[in-house]
């Protein structure tokens, strides 16, 4: 080694000097570099960790005011300074449960098509415009959702299942009252629309990883197409699935705009998916330009300190998910 | 079946099959003047063969000859795939199986496969097999327990899982998974079963239980196996066809492949010269 080493020195004494210069050099980039790539991190990371922070200290004051009490009561009332967030909860999780029930099952049947059943030359098309469909800002899916959508809904499907479920117990109280044509239902199709892409996209990319061999297998066995979906490609693919289906769910329930356009905006809890309501973020947007005392400002900063909370856990699952289907896949 | 039996009369247009008597062996499947094409390349020129009920016949060739494409012609795999298609007739039982009307689940439950690779699905061994039993028929539970068992007697696989048959099927060994999907072919009740090189993801112990398995199953089953190894291919076989480049070079009784073949091609793949 330090024969080499001396050799080494001795031949190329001359170069030494410009080369042990470069070097100098190189390693000033190298450690600025290495350290601007560090700031970026902490900077993210204190920056998150600053947000978390100033939501629980803006909503001390609320929680101090009404306690516990404060996720489970209903009244909204700024005049007399009374405060609860059980209506924009309420709604959140209401028009995200409805989103998914329309875009889980038609996101994976489009999921299917693309990788099964479609034609090469119309994969790319489809699976673009289905994509586009993620880039259209919400604020156009909310004057759409206004002018066009929801007047549709008032006209023709509200009115049908008032109709079709009444009295059918139970179901009658879910779709009950005045068609509006604005209400959870209606933002709940919206929110449908716009977390489609995520659950397509995802569902696609698993259900691709399936390995051809174990389709053709059940393909062997004589199974038909929706059998092979069913007992096979779904149960191998569930793990990807549910965590497209949770990023679903945490854009669904953190969109603002869109459903502030079509939800109503009443701190009501109804049991009619009908009826209008509010969301958290649409509770925010709403009220923070007229939110004149203290303690209505630290309310709508604890309310979106629940949102925070819930889209965490949400994509905090969504995230586990995903990585224990990695695991598996290798 | 007056096709069928008009067929085997017929004496096989080949020369490469002068040197089998066919006395006393009846054709499963007849296969002729079968083209295959990927897109506008074709794989298989204009193939003759018969497949003998229950004998096993065995393909052999180097890599890309064909022998995978012509076991998948046979359940009509390729239908998966746009732009594959065959064209020529492939009799069974006096159809021929290329026909757009052929109902394609009923004939790969009449023509199981098994593949290179073990694929159990998803779910519990137990459920692995009954899966199958349950597409076509209803059956009480406790047929379907027998059907279960019998099908992994057959495969001489129960004694491993008896005792774990909620357990995944994922959860066995490569040769035990192998013996699983063969035991889930078996139990649909195929008339033929194609191989796909069953044992090249396994060890020699478990290569040499799924050949006996091999050897057994064709007292009840039309057998045909793709295979690269060709000790495997004289072990197991009563017949083996030697593809070259999409072409059906040779096809004989196994023996005579092995020991005297016709074409100096032949000779040289199975003397190890090239392949």
């Amino acid at each position: 080694m330090s024969e080499v080493a001396l050799n080494d020195t001795n031949v190329t004494a001359g170069a030494g000097v410009t080369r042990a210069s470069a070097l100098n050099r190189l390693r000033t980039t190298d450690v600025a570099f290495r350290t601007l790539t560090r700031i970026a991190v902490f900077t993210v990371l204190a920056l998150l960790s600053g947000v978390i922070l100033a939501l629980i200290i803006g909503s001390v004051p609320a929680f101090k005011a009404f306690g516990f009490g404060f996720v489970t009561t209903e009244v909204w009332n700024p005049v007399t300074e009374k405060f609860g967030a059980l209506a924009p909860v309420y709604g959140t999780l209401v028009t995200s449960f409805i989103a998914l029930v329309i875009a889980v099952p038609v996101g994976l049947m489009i999921a299917f098509f693309l990788t099964e059943l479609c034609p090469m030359w119309l994969r790319r098309p489809i699976g673009i415009s289905i994509e586009l469909l993620a880039g259209i800002p919400s604020i156009i899916y909310g004057i759409w959702g206004l002018f066009i959508f929801a007047p549709f809904v008032q006209k023709y499907i509200q009115p049908f299942l008032i109709d079709t479920f009444d009295g059918v117990p139970g179901l009658q109280d879910v779709f009950a009252g005045p068609p509006y044509g604005i209400g959870m239902l209606t933002a709940g199709f919206i929110l449908a629309i716009m977390v489609l892409p995520f659950i397509t996209s995802i569902s696609r990319d698993v259900f691709d990883a399936v390995p051809a061999v174990l389709k053709e297998a059940t393909y062997g066995l004589g199974c038909t197409t929706w059998e092979v979906f069913k007992h096979v490609i779904l149960p191998y693919t569930r793990v990807g699935v549910i965590g497209g289906v949770m990023l679903g769910l945490g854009r669904a329930l953190g969109e603002t705009m869109a459903v502030t356009f079509v939800i109503g905006n009443a701190h009501t809890v109804s049991a009619s998916i009908l009826a209008p309501g509010t969301t958290i973020s649409a509770s925010i947007a709403n009220e923070f330009t007229e939110a004149v005392g203290d303690l209505y400002t630290s309310s709508l900063i604890a309310l979106g300190l629940i949102l925070f909370v819930i889209t965490f856990i949400v994509l905090a699952i969504a995230r586990y998910m995903l990585l224990r289907l990695q695991q598996k896949g290798r | 079946m007056s096709i069928a039996s008009s067929n085997a009369s017929m004496t096989v247009p080949v020369a490469t099959h002068t040197g089998v008597n066919a006395a006393g062996l009846s054709e499963k499947v007849s296969i002729r003047n079968l083209e295959f094409f990927y897109g506008d390349s074709r794989a298989l020129k204009g193939i003759n063969l018969p497949l003998y009920a229950n004998k096993t016949t065995a393909f052999i060739g180097p890599s890309g000859c064909g022998k995978s494409t012509l076991l998948r012609i046979l359940n009509r795999m390729y239908d998966l795939y746009p732009g594959q298609r065959a064209t020529g007739q492939v009799m069974f039982d006096g159809e021929n199986l290329l026909d757009a009307g052929v109902d394609i689940n009923l004939l790969r439950a009449r023509i199981g496969m098994v593949f290179q690779k073990p694929t159990p699905f998803p779910m519990s061994i137990y459920e692995n097999i009954a899966f199958g039993i349950r597409l076509y028929e209803k059956l009480p539970r406790s047929e379907v327990d027998a059907r279960v068992e019998h099908a992994l007697r057959r495969a001489a696989l129960w004694d491993e899982v008896k005792d774990k048959l909620a357990a995944s099927g994922l959860g066995l060994s490569g040769g035990q998974q192998q013996r699983l999907c063969i035991a889930r072919t078996v139990a649909v009740k195929p008339e033929v079963i194609l191989f796909d090189e069953p044992c090249s993801a396994l060890d020699p112990i478990s290569t040499a239980k799924i050949e006996e398995l091999i050897d057994e199953l064709k007292q009840d089953y039309t057998i045909v196996i793709v295979t690269h190894n060709m000790q495997q291919a004289a072990r197991v076989s009563d017949f083996t066809c030697f593809m070259y480049l999409g072409d059906l070079i040779e096809f004989d009784v196994t023996e005579k492949i092995f020991t005297a073949p016709t074409d100096k091609r032949t000779q040289a793949y199975i003397t190890g010269r090239f392949g």
